[in-house]
This record gives C-alpha cells, sequence and structure tokens, in this order.
C-alpha cells in the first residue's frame, strides 16, 4: 500500500482550498484525510480509518463553498474548486454545538471512568467544546451491563458512534452488537442470549471514543496517564501484531494495538491481548536454581560460565521465542565449543483464523520461526533437531543448554523433556516451571515474549522490532541478552557487553540475510527482510 | 374549466375499492395504453411537461426524479413507493389506499414502464392495517385480472407488485430509512450520495414517489400535460388532498385544486373553526411547517405561495388551532414527538429533540424561565442543517415558529407557573425556575 503512494507521478491530483489557501490533494480522498495531510486535524468521533464512512456525529462539519448547510469531512470528498473552511464562524459553532449536544446526557464521571486520559470526548471537549452546561434537566438513564465475558457497556456514556457496531460487522464479521431504542434512548447492546465473544472483541473498547465499553481486564485497574507504554510486538502467534505495552510500577497492566497497515491495522486479537496474564502465573518461574538450591541472580550467571567453560561440545535447544539477536549470540556460543550442534523445538499449532476484514490469527503459536530458520539453517527445526534429540538419546552430548521459552504450559514436549533430564549437564533457560525442568543441573529464569528487547521475524519475513516491557534497572533477573553475553565474555569470545541493536549489527555483518538492516531503520512498521533500507550501504548502518 | 376531482371521485361509493368499479368508470385504460403504445422516454417527458410535483413533502418534481435513473444499469431497478404516512396531521395516502386502491396501482404500472421497473414495493405505515389489508386485496384482484404479474395487460411487460407493512417508526417515512427498513436493518436515513435513483433499496437504481404523486399518472395520461398544469398554479399544479384537523367543524380530507386559498379550505370545506370560535394558528403543511398566525392565514395552499409565507406546503396535513390552545401545550405535544421519534443516528437530532421537549415540558409545567425562550431558539439553531435527514428540522421548526409567534403564551406560562391547562390540574402548584443541573 505505501508503495504505491510515494510514487506521486501515477496519482491524479485535485486542486481546492482549505482555509483560503490553495492546495493539492490525491483525487478522491475526503475533506479530513486532505486536511490532516496539510496539517489540518479535523476531530472526529464515529470516523475511524479501517470502518465504513457512518457519518453520524457531526463533529467533523466544516464549511463548503458547495453546500448551504455545513459538509461533513469524513464523507464529502476534495473536487475541483472546492473552497473549505474549518475555521470560519459556521464551522466553528458547528463543532460547539455538536460537543454540548454530546455533553448535555453524558455524566460527569470522568474520574471514576477507566477512558479519561485517553477519551476523544475529553480531548474534543477541551478545544471545542463549551466551558460550562445550559442543560438544566434531568439527564437520561441507560443501561450497564455486561455485553459479553470480557466487555461491559456503561450506557450513560455512549454516543452511539456505532464503531463498535461497524466493527462486530466489517472487521470481525460476527455482528453480535446493535443499537436498542431510538433517540436519546439509543445504546448499544446485544440481541437476547448472543454475547459479545468473538476473538476480535477487545477492539471494540479500544475504538470506543468515550468510556462507554469497558473491558472487565483493565476495570479499575490503572489511570491510564500513569502508565508506562513500550511499542512491542505480540508474540502469541507468527503474525507478530504490533501492541504497546502498558504497565503501571513495573507491571502490565494493559496490551493494545499499535497500527501497523502492513500487519494487524489497528487490531490485535484477544488470545494475544490478555495473554499477558501468564506473566504473573503461578507457574512463572523467577528463580534460578542449581541442583535444585536456589541460587541469587549473580551466582546463577557464575554457574553458567562454569558449567559452559568446563564443558566439551555443547547440545543447544533453542525455540522459536528467542529474539534474533538471541539466536546470534547462541550460535556464537555453539561456534566456539567444536563438535556443538543446534536444533529447536516447536509448539503444536494453535487454531488459526480469518476473519472477513483480512484480519489473520496464525496457527503458529510464536514469533520467530523465521528467524531461527535464517540464522542456524531451514532444518533447525527439522532434520537437525531430530539429529540432536538422536544424539542426547544415545548421550553424545554431556552438557545441554535448552531454551524453554513461550507462555505454553506443554513447554518443550515430553520427549525432549526425557532427552534433556537423561543428559548429565543440562542448562535450562525456562519460562515456568514445568516437567521438563526434571533433574536440571542449572535452571535459569527466562524472559517471555512481552520481556525481550529485540528483533522477530513474523510469518511474511517482516523484521520487526520489539522492546521489552521492562524499564531498564527494574528486571527481575539477568535477561538471556545479558547473561549471554557474560558468558561470552567468560569465554573468551567477546571483548564487550552490547545493547540489543549492538548485537543486531554483528548479526547483519555476519548473515547476508539481514545485511543492510539495522534496528533503527526499522521504523515502527517493520521492513521486510527482501526490503532493504534505502541509502544504507551494505557494510552496516548507522545507530 | 370546473374542477373534477380524480384522486378521491368515488369515495362515498361502498364498493369503489373493488376492481369492478373501478374499471366500469373506466380505470386501467390509461394504463393500458402507456404499457402498449407509450415509449419510457416519452412518459417521463410527458410528467415533467405535466410538472407533477412530488406529493410527499419536498415537493420534487417526478419527472425529473425519473430521469436520474440510469437508464443502462445492469441491476434491477425498484420502484418503492412511500406509504408510510406518518406525519402529524396527514392522512391523504390513506384514502386513496382505502377507497381507491386501483388508482395507486395503475400510476404504480405507468411508473414501471417509464423506468423500466419491473419490481414495487409498497411501503406501507404499519398502523395502517385496514389499508394494507385493502391494498392487498386490490393486488390480488389485479393478479387475478392479468393487470399485475408476469403479462400486465396483455403488453407483455411484467410488474410484480409487494405491500410490506412497517412497524411504526415516523423515521422509516424518509426515503433512506424507508429503504434500509425495506431491506430489514434498523430504518434509519442513510448518507447521501449515493442517491436512491443511483444506489437506492439492495444497491440498486430506485425510484421512490408518495401514493398520491403516483395517483395523479393515469389523470395527467388522460388529459395531457398542458391541461393539467391548467389545473392550479403553473409552478405546482394538479389536484391535491388537503387533510384538515383540529378545530374545524368538518374535518377531513378534501381533494382541490393546488393553490386553493386556506381561508377557503378551512371555512367553505372544512366547515370553518368550531364551536363558533376564533382561529389561533394553523400549520399548514403536516406538524412539520412552521406555524401560520390567524392573520398569516390569507394565504394560497400551494408550494411557493406557503414558501413565500415562511412555510411549507409539506404534506398538505393541515390543523387548525382555536383560540381556546396554548401554544405551550400544542408544543409540547409536537416535542414530544420528535424526541420519540428520532432515529437517534445524528448527534444534534438525538440529543436536541429531547432537549427541546425537556425544555418545553418544563415551561408547561411551571418551572420555565425566561432565557428558556431564548434557549429554545438556540438549540434549534444548532440543530437545522447539521444532520443527515431533515428530521432534526421538522422538529426545530415548529419548535422556532412556536415561540416566535407566540410568544406572550408562553411568557404566560411562565410568569404564571404553568400553562392554564396544567394550573388547572394542579391549583395548589407553586411555579419557579428550575434550580438542579
Amino acid at each position: 500500500m505505501a508503495d504505491q503512494q510515494t510514487n506521486d507521478d501515477t496519482v491524479a491530483m485535485t486542486r481546492w482550498q482549505l482555509n483560503g489557501q490553495e492546495v493539492e490533494s490525491p483525487t478522491g480522498m475526503t475533506i479530513m484525510e486532505a486536511a490532516k495531510e496539510h496539517g489540518i486535524e479535523i476531530p472526529c468521533f464515529c470516523y475511524h480509518p479501517g470502518l465504513s464512512i457512518a457519518g453520524n456525529c457531526r463533529i467533523c462539519m466544516v464549511e463548503s463553498n458547495r453546500s448551504r448547510k455545513p459538509v461533513i469531512s469524513c464523507s464529502e470528498k476534495i473536487a475541483e474548486g472546492l473552497e473549505i473552511e474549518t475555521e470560519s464562524e459556521l464551522a466553528v459553532s458547528s463543532r460547539n454545538s455538536v460537543m454540548e449536544f454530546q455533553l448535555i446526557n453524558h455524566p460527569l464521571d470522568c474520574p471514576v471512568c477507566d477512558k479519561a486520559g485517553e477519551c476523544t470526548l475529553q480531548d474534543h471537549s477541551y478545544k471545542h467544546g463549551p466551558d460550562r452546561s445550559r442543560f438544566v434537566e434531568d439527564k437520561n438513564i441507560r443501561h450497564t451491563k455486561e455485553l459479553g465475558p470480557s466487555i461491559s457497556i456503561w450506557g450513560n456514556r455512549c454516543i452511539v458512534c456505532t464503531r463498535c457496531i461497524r466493527f462486530c460487522d466489517e472487521i470481525s464479521g460476527t455482528s453480535e452488537l446493535c443499537i436498542v431504542e431510538r433517540g436519546d434512548r439509543s445504546v448499544v447492546d446485544v440481541f437476547p442470549e448472543i454475547p459479545i465473544d468473538n476473538q476480535l472483541a477487545g477492539n471494540t473498547v479500544d475504538i470506543c471514543p468515550v468510556g462507554a465499553l469497558i473491558s472487565h481486564d483493565f476495570k479499575y485497574e490503572a489511570r491510564v496517564w500513569n502508565m508506562d507504554r513500550k511499542d512491542s510486538v505480540c508474540g502469541g502467534c507468527s503474525r507478530g501484531c504490533n501492541v504497546e505495552v502498558e504497565t503501571l510500577d513495573g507491571f502490565v497492566k494493559r496490551l493494545m494495538p499499535r497500527e501497523n497497515l502492513e500487519v494487524n491495522d489497528w487490531w490485535m486479537c484477544d488470545e494475544g491481548r490478555y495473554g499477558w496474564r501468564h506473566l504473573y502465573a503461578d507457574d512463572r518461574l523467577s528463580q534460578a536454581t542449581r541442583d535444585g538450591a536456589a541460587l541469587a541472580d549473580v551466582s546463577a550467571t557464575a554457574a553458567l560460565e562454569q558449567l559452559l567453560c568446563e564443558s566439551g561440545p555443547v547440545a543447544f535447544l533453542i525455540d522459536p521465542y528467542l529474539t534474533c539477536e538471541e539466536m546470534h549470540l547462541v550460535q556464537g556460543l555453539a561456534a566456539s565449543r567444536p563438535g556443538s550442534s543446534v536444533g529447536g523445538w516447536l509448539p503444536e499449532d494453535g487454531n488459526a483464523a480469518n476473519f472477513p476484514s483480512g484480519f489473520t490469527i496464525s496457527a503458529a503459536k510464536y514469533p520467530n520461526r523465521a528467524g531461527a530458520e535464517l540464522i542456524f539453517g531451514d532444518q533447525v527445526f527439522g532434520d537437525d533437531a531430530k539429529e540432536l534429540q538422536k544424539s542426547l538419546v544415545s548421550s553424545d552430548f554431556t552438557t545441554v543448554v535448552a531454551f524453554c521459552g513461550g507462555h505454553l504450559s506443554s513447554g518443550p514436549g515430553e520427549s525432549w523433556a526425557k532427552s534433556l533430564s537423561s543428559t548429565p549437564t543440562s542448562i535450562i533457560f525456562s519460562v515456568k516451571n514445568g516437567p521438563w525442568l526434571e533433574g536440571a543441573s542449572l535452571v535459569l529464569p527466562a524472559t517471555a515474549p512481552i520481556e525481550k528487547d529485540g528483533t522477530w521475524i513474523n510469518e511474511d519475513g517482516r523484521l520487526q522490532r520489539t522492546r521489552s516491557c521492562w524499564s531498564p534497572g527494574t528486571e527481575p533477573f539477568s535477561v538471556e541478552l545479558v547473561r549471554l553475553q557474560t558468558l561470552q565474555n567468560a569465554l573468551g569470545i567477546r571483548g564487550r557487553s552490547l545493547s540489543a541493536a549492538g548485537i543486531f549489527r554483528e548479526l547483519a555483518a555476519t548473515h547476508d540475510s539481514f545485511a543492510g538492516h539495522n534496528h533503527s531503520d526499522l521504523g515502527s512498521p517493520g521492513l521486510l527482510l527482501s526490503q532493504r533500507p534505502a541509502g544504507i550501504a551494505m557494510d552496516g548502518g548507522s545507530e | 374549466m370546473t374542477f373534477r376531482k380524480i384522486l378521491t371521485p368515488h369515495i362515498a361509493e361502498d364498493d369503489c375499492h373493488t376492481l369492478n368499479f373501478y374499471q366500469s368508470n373506466g380505470g386501467y385504460s390509461q394504463a393500458k395504453i402507456s404499457l402498449k403504445e407509450q415509449q419510457p422516454d416519452d412518459l417521463i417527458e410527458l410528467v415533467k411537461a405535466a410538472n407533477l410535483r412530488g406529493r410527499g413533502g419536498a415537493g420534487f418534481p417526478t419527472g425529473v426524479k425519473w430521469s436520474f435513473v440510469p437508464k443502462s444499469s445492469d441491476k434491477p431497478k425498484y420502484l418503492v413507493v412511500n406509504a408510510d404516512e406518518s406525519e402529524p396531521g396527514t392522512f391523504k395516502d390513506r384514502v386513496i389506499m382505502e377507497k381507491n386502491p386501483h388508482l395507486l396501482l395503475e400510476g404504480i404500472l405507468i411508473c414501471c414502464k417509464a423506468v423500466n421497473i419491473q419490481t414495487a414495493y409498497i411501503y406501507i405505515r404499519g398502523e395502517f392495517v385496514f389499508a394494507a389489508q385493502r391494498l392487498q386485496q386490490a393486488i390480488d384482484e389485479a393478479y387475478d385480472a392479468g393487470i399485475l404479474g408476469n403479462d400486465c395487460l396483455g403488453s407483455g411487460l411484467s410488474v410484480d407488485v409487494t405491500v410490506h407493512r412497517g412497524a411504526g417508526a415516523y423515521i422509516c417515512g424518509e426515503e433512506t430509512g424507508m429503504l434500509t427498513s425495506l431491506e430489514g436493518d434498523r430504518g434509519q436515513p442513510k448518507l447521501k450520495p449515493p442517491f436512491p435513483a443511483i444506489e437506492g433499496v439492495f444497491g440498486c437504481p430506485t425510484v421512490v414517489n408518495n401514493v398520491e404523486t403516483l395517483a395523479n399518472l393515469p389523470y395527467i395520461l388522460e388529459i395531457g400535460a398542458e391541461a393539467y398544469c391548467a389545473i392550479g398554479p403553473e409552478k405546482s399544479p394538479g389536484p391535491k388532498l388537503f387533510c384538515v384537523s383540529g378545530h374545524v367543524e368538518n374535518p377531513g380530507t378534501f381533494e382541490l385544486p393546488m393553490g386553493i386559498p386556506l381561508r377557503t379550505l378551512i371555512d367553505e370545506h372544512a366547515g370553518g373553526v368550531w364551536k363558533g370560535r376564533k382561529l389561533k394558528a394553523v400549520i399548514p403543511g403536516g406538524s412539520s411547517a412552521h406555524v401560520l398566525t390567524a392573520e398569516e392565514c390569507d394565504v394560497a395552499m400551494d408550494i411557493e405561495s406557503l414558501t413565500a409565507a415562511g412555510t411549507m406546503l409539506g404534506s398538505a396535513g393541515v390543523i387548525v388551532m382555536d383560540d381556546s390552545t396554548c401554544m405551550v401545550d400544542a408544543l409540547v405535544n409536537l416535542m414530544r414527538f420528535y424526541h420519540h421519534e428520532s432515529c437517534g443516528q445524528c448527534t444534534p437530532c438525538r440529543e436536541g429533540t429531547g432537549w427541546l421537549e425537556k425544555i418545553v415540558h418544563r415551561i408547561a409545567h411551571g418551572d420555565g424561565r425566561m432565557e428558556d425562550l431564548e434557549l429554545v431558539l438556540d438549540v434549534c439553531d444548532r440543530m437545522v442543517g447539521k444532520t443527515i435527514c431533515a428530521l432534526a428540522d421538522a422538529a426545530a421548526f415548529p419548535a422556532q415558529s412556536f415561540v416566535t409567534k407566540f410568544q406572550d403564551d408562553f411568557v404566560a406560562a411562565i410568569q404564571n407557573g404553568g400553562s392554564p391547562a396544567w394550573k388547572k390540574r394542579h391549583p395548589s402548584a407553586v411555579g419557579g425556575a428550575a434550580t438542579h443541573g
């Protein structure tokens, strides 16, 4: 999509006037889109770039030379000779009127509303609304009820923009939501005995411009302005939806989709959205152990160094959750111990889903199979893995380093667990407690997908940057990126420790597939691995 | 030329609704000629020349509307007959459907020929149970007689007509609201463009015409455009059904030439203001029109004259109010209607109609404040012209005109602690400005 628009020669342009200025915009654009390109943000409630145009909120009305009445800029298209005023008396008074109307029946419950701080009604009210109310009547009361297992409606707050309804009609294709009643009694509801319970339902809460739809998961959890945000990528499946991880005092409170038209548009699935709960589950591993006895974090790193320095050839078992940077470090280790070998395990496929909008959920419930196959070869989860398992069973290796990450409670599975426990020295990085840790010589707590800092390659071959939800200094244990580098230092194959970006630079310099790429050029939508950043020499990029 | 009734000529007869009766009075002869002999383009030109204006309320030229339908379209085309007559004070289409249903069917056939349509839906107001039954009987008769169906009147053309009953929403009388309702969705107006002529019901080109409009067609064919234009004023000619209700001796539906003086309509045809009382106000074109004071009632009942008088012919629902009427109570009634009927889609209408009702209700019930009058007018200004359909305008027009033209009634209700009727029912109530909020 982006490629087509960068080629200006092929785009027909229309000349029109915006606030007295002669401007040009691509033909077919709406006034709102075109004005935005020229730096004028026209407010909206019901408009959403991913949904059909409803034109019902009326806040985007502007003055046009082609109409006696104000026109709505979300649906009206630009045309040759069109003159639009966004700040004329008519435009401003139209906006102010809509704001006054929106507020007359809206409760003043911002102090207890979860949307406060990220509420479109608050924002527009601040900019375009009256500073006091002329409404002395009783406000209307509408229902507050559960619409489904994860979502409730606070009807009094609803401004009837129908974004959520259009989402269920057009994006998830499930059509559970509707407006019931008429006039100012109108409110969002579900049909009797059919709750909203689809795999994308959580998005309706995100796109609700007010606090009418509330996620049970986030209700009363945090004030949004107190949270820290990290641009990350969901590790729940190979789709790699772009997300924003929001934390309060170091604890994840919420995942929100981040716009990426190449991957997930504006959406994410509920499986990914609520998937972060496993971080704080009872079976989460946070304590290193040596032969079953607890170890302090520093001692754990020392123990790792000791075991590896004494070892001969090492078997490395990787998982598809590791970042490309972590894999590069593993590969460096393997190369430094002659006779070592690398294989990987994959969790079983889950359910895939395709939605009418084109949004997909992948059956492969892990984020970086593609990265592993590029770094370790395309048989790393195939023949190499079989070979590795065979040699573990026949005790060809005395030392194994295994990565058992991810959010699934099955871990690497029974047969790998058996092979690991039969190896005399087994060092296991694990996110969870599980049977695969039985008899391990050294257990090291590992980072879950959204705790990792680095890059993953999704099922389309798109290299994407993911950032840890932890703030520097608040990590509860040394992350793999650090521990593996410390280990390389101890083994004498590394001089200094680097950030994820530094490790990636090394990777790009040594692996042809990654050549030309670097963290800073990935940008927020990421890049196809085949699509090297423009103007960057092949011998490395700038940070 | 003396005026001859064409829409309601025999409604006093018991069997006026039957096919037999209709045909024995020359019915379907025009449809027969047009179906067999006339070219669609000629029909459209004829209707344009006759200057037939839509009788639903907007007064759009019917022939022009037909010509908007694309001639080359591989999609089917539809005629949707707007029989959702719900404008307060209006009961004209109902008379045609109950007493002269075959006239409508003949009009439908002519329209279908002109625009090359094979399927027509009659979207009828849900409360019109009897009219729907009569229509269905007429349709059944017409199918049995070969007038509708695969070979209409032996012309080889096929036209099917289906009656679809509404479920009681005023907004489904708005053309795009009606089309969404007909499609099975929640009846809500749609953004235009696309206009129904291009993309109407089921996404196909659609003609939407009012019952009375279509009922004029056989007569236009019979007497020709020139003679038709000679009836009433040049710019909006033809016979017209006027509905007179309210404080008159003889309320009812009257077929008269367009342009008849309002006073003649009230005094001669509707028997004058009842009980010997004096005229206070008239709503000339359905409740959405600006109200006229008694002094303003020397006006001709046609589109141009009423527009010049600052109101509209609308649906020609004439509501007469005598001097015992409290305009505050009357407005409460109207505002309750629009508040109840707003579909709730557009913010100004959804919130504005409710707000207006609450303010006017408060004035009538003794909690009015002088600043409320200005507030009502300002709220109206904020509603007019800012919504997808005209319901917001329809609610604002009566509110604006009632408050400005009958300000004394409102001031009295504010100062005296409520409207006279309310005070009578609550003699001990003490009025006072609203203090809450």
